[in-house]
């Protein structure tokens, strides 16, 4: 007889989400890019919960169309039963990866460092052959990668070469440990030198520890094995880091792996400690000014400005700092475009059977950023500025680019 | 995060709330934990459809009624937020939806009565401009078409229902192919609505209807997919096309009519600098000396603490997570106060799904001025406002008074949250 307050489950929010949380409401497959974009995708609703109640350790994993999502997240975003439903979806992909095996592509895809690492000794040469149109016919044919997709350059300093010969400020307020992320450390130096130039003007000394990938070019290319690998290795290195000091990161995603994925998707031991420690790098910044800690010495930024707020920005759950951090600065005109997501999904849209759906998803956010003509188009993911940039034929920055520009660092 | 005020939701009541409070001047932060029902569920504002969720006939003048109502059960929700916040709030919306470019009709004075999916009259006051051809006060014969291969709208359904419960025309049912779509295609209202912008495909529906020897005078009743970002002009180059008056019909969940108004109204607010806090569950709220200091958030990694003056709690609906149900007791996902207890859990369902459900009248105990009571009747918490579904005492899908309820508690508090 239950006549006791007995109470086994009151607040579902807490514990974990499961597929018996779907109520079928199919938000998310109004907001899905993919599904919008082809009629061969069924949507995250059937391929998340709905598949995942028929998927057994025993039974293949491979459902039609299942690796056309391509891990945007946005069916989380906007799920108010906070299932991961992008989750189940990555979990398959993988398991089916693991049935079928792997292409050449997606293991090299998924290894960001290594190719990161043989570009940058390589930088000349590489550069020459990711911008062959021969090299890239080959490239099509023999590898998989769509010749059309602009390939970023490789650049032979490393970011963690040149901070090594970077002077440190003398008597800092506070210390934060930068992790900069394979873009910035084999493509985009000066978007790491104007970080810490900008963290620095706020008295604050960065510190790099020791680091690797964050995984989520392995995740994405369904090699969960290797991701957990790099987590484990960045967990190592960081934790005692993170005791003594908060970690931010100037990539949307690579700070989403840190702070939610290793714990949640990767189940890696011990994670949470790091991921409570870590801040994108703006939101980071806009907490500093809610605590009067922001150098707010801005020159005049005369520029019109559209901002793109990335998919996995949103999963972040901490709204837009960049845009209340740039409303600061005198002289910038702001606005946000919003046209969802861009396409590219990191690795992708590089991939040649995939490319053109890319460039279809993001068609909307291209027109709109065409339209408004103005002088550049800010996000703070890396691939959603390439797909910009290719795609609308903008030029694009990191929005920290401008608050560096405000700090007098052109 | 630091804010004036902080509005958790993301329903109509929310939206209410946050667009009250931009026109004051002050911050704003709305919180959302995914998207609300209004995203799927709502098509049109219903402001009272009804006296009592038992009633058999509808109400004609929703403001008299309202007045009835209040003045009958001073327990009453509507009766805390006031008449004066009824007729505010509907006017804030309505200039509202005008400057967002959205089509919208009524007036508290007069309710549509307009015919749902199953082919059921329904009473509501506010709606879109593409459902009003399709009010049952009008007597002109209605032709009801829907495609072949979509599940999502039986015309033969709800023509046969409709004949039941509406005698002063006639109904028929069509149904026409959606060009472009095979016949092994599963496809959704979303489908349908995206594919209605362009001209080929709309002008070829139309072109199957006038094929159809549709009688003079007879109007067109189309599931609610006529557009999605384009709705006024999909819809008049549709109405146009098809050379008879036309009218939308919400369908299942997600509602395209719905989905329109909320990205709409999003868009909005966004354009005018307000911040949405997107995809983190508020969690808790710390309250010291009887004021809530912050709002917990649940964001990637850690707790995201929204501080606000004041604040306005407006979830909406179970789905939302405006309450949360353990085996016995029901509890709110800020205070974690039990707001209902029963010893039996089915007690809280009524057997027929049709009949007026207990688990509708569980929510907050309120104030007058809509703060969470606890159960003397004083405040959880001083600067916290509540709006929506999630208040005690009335059973909003039975009296149809959802939308009404929302606007009014949703620009009340807001209100009060100004003044705190």
């Amino acid at each position: 007889m239950i006549t006791e307050e007995f109470e086994p489950v009151t607040d579902t929010v807490e514990e974990e989400a499961s597929v018996e949380a779907c109520t079928k409401c199919t938000a998310c497959n109004t907001v899905c890019p993919v599904a919008r974009s082809t009629d061969i995708f069924r949507g995250p609703k059937a391929l998340g919960p709905d598949m995942e109640r028929f998927r057994s350790p025993q039974e293949a994993a491979v459902t039609p169309g299942l690796d056309l999502c391509s891990g945007c997240k946005l069916c989380e975003v906007t799920c108010p039963s906070q299932v991961s439903i992008q989750e189940y979806i990555r979990r398959a992909q993988n398991k089916g990866a693991r049935e079928k095996g792997r292409t050449l592509r997606d293991w090299l895809l998924g290894h960001t460092r290594l190719l990161g690492r043989f570009g940058s000794l390589t930088a000349p040469l590489a550069n020459f052959g990711n911008s062959n149109p021969l090299f890239r016919l080959l490239m099509e044919r023999f590898v998989g990668i769509h010749r059309r997709r602009p390939l970023p350059k490789y650049q032979w300093l490393t970011f963690e070469r040149w901070f090594k010969r970077h002077a440190r400020p003398v008597k800092p307020r506070r210390k934060v440990a930068y992790f900069y992320g394979c873009w910035v450390n084999y493509n985009d130096r000066r978007l790491g030198e104007r970080a810490v130039a900008v963290l620095e003007r706020n008295g604050i000394e960065v510190v790099v520890p020791r680091q690797q990938c964050c995984g989520i070019p392995a995740v994405v290319n369904s090699n969960m094995d290797l991701a957990r690998r790099y987590g484990h290795e960045n967990v190592r290195h960081l934790t005692p880091i993170a005791e003594e000091m908060d970690i931010v990161a100037s990539s949307t995603s690579c700070g989403l792996m840190l702070k939610h994925d290793y714990g949640h998707l990767l189940d890696i031991p011990d994670s949470e400690r790091l991921g409570a420690k870590t801040y994108d790098i703006m939101e980071y910044l806009w907490m500093l000014h809610e605590a009067g800690e922001l150098d707010l010495n801005f020159e005049t930024v005369p520029m019109r400005l559209l901002y793109h707020a990335p998919c996995h920005l949103k999963s972040h759950g901490i709204g837009y700092p960049a845009m209340r951090l740039l409303r600061l600065i005198p002289g910038v005109k702001l606005e946000e475009v919003d046209e969802g997501c861009c396409g590219i999904s990191g690795t992708f849209g590089v991939k040649v059977e995939k490319y053109d759906l890319s460039m279809k998803i993001g068609s909307r956010l291209f027109e709109a950023v065409k339209a408004a003509g103005s002088d550049q188009v800010l996000a703070d993911c890396e691939t959603c500025r390439m797909q910009v940039e290719h795609g609308a034929g903008a030029t694009s920055a990191h929005p920290i680019e401008i608050l560096a520009r405000a700090y007098g660092h052109g | 995060m630091k804010t004036d005020v902080a509005v958790i939701g993301s329903g109509l009541a929310a939206l209410a709330a946050a667009r009250t409070v931009q026109q004051s001047g002050r911050r704003v932060v709305l919180v959302w934990p995914g998207l609300s029902s209004l995203y799927f569920v709502f098509a049109t504002v219903d402001v009272l459809g009804y006296p009592t969720a038992t009633a058999a006939d509808p109400i004609d003048d929703p403001a008299k009624g309202l007045a009835q109502l209040i003045a009958k059960q001073p327990g009453h929700p509507y009766a805390r937020a006031g008449m004066k916040a009824v007729e505010d709030g509907t006017s804030l919306m309505l200039e509202w939806f005008k400057d967002a470019g959205l089509a919208w009709e009524g007036s508290l004075n007069r309710n549509f009565l307009l015919p749902t999916a199953t082919g059921a009259p329904k009473p509501s006051c506010l709606a879109p401009a593409s459902m009003t051809a399709g009010d049952l006060r009008r007597p002109e014969p209605i032709v009801l078409c829907g495609f072949v291969g979509y599940q999502d709208f039986a015309p033969e359904l709800a023509a046969s229902n409709l004949k039941q419960q509406w005698k002063a025309g006639e109904v028929s049912a069509v149904r026409v192919t959606a060009p472009g779509y095979g016949p092994d295609r599963l496809f959704t209202s979303i489908d349908l609505a995206r594919s209605f912008e362009d001209a080929t495909f709309r002008d070829a529906v139309a072109g199957q209807l006038r094929d159809k020897l549709i009688g003079d005078g007879a109007r067109v009743g189309m599931p609610g997919v006529l557009g999605l970002t384009t709705p006024n002009e999909t819809f008049a180059a549709f109405q146009r096309s098809v050379g008879h008056p036309v009218f939308e019909i919400p369908t299942i969940p997600p509602s395209v009519i719905a989905l329109r108004l909320f990205d709409r109204l999003r868009k909005h607010l966004q354009e005018g600098g307000i911040e949405i806090i997107w995809a983190a569950p508020a969690h808790a709220a710390d309250v010291t000396d009887g004021r809530c200091r912050s709002i917990l958030l649940k964001a990637a990694g850690h707790e995201l603490p929204v501080e606000a003056a004041s604040y306005v709690l407006a979830l909406e609906d179970w789905v939302d997570g405006a309450l949360r149900a353990g085996v016995h007791t029901v509890r709110d996902p800020f205070f974690h106060q039990p707001v209902a207890w029963h010893k039996v859990p089915t007690d809280r369902a009524a057997e027929s799904l049709f009949a007026s459900q207990p688990f509708e009248q569980i929510g907050y105990a309120l104030t007058d001025r809509l703060q969470p009571a606890d159960e003397n009747g004083k405040p959880l918490a001083r600067n916290v406002f509540i709006a929506g579904g999630a208040m005690a005492g009335y059973d909003p899908s039975g009296t149809k008074s959802r939308g009404g309820m929302a606007i009014a508690t949703g620009y009340r508090a807001a209100k009060e949250a100004l003044a705190a």
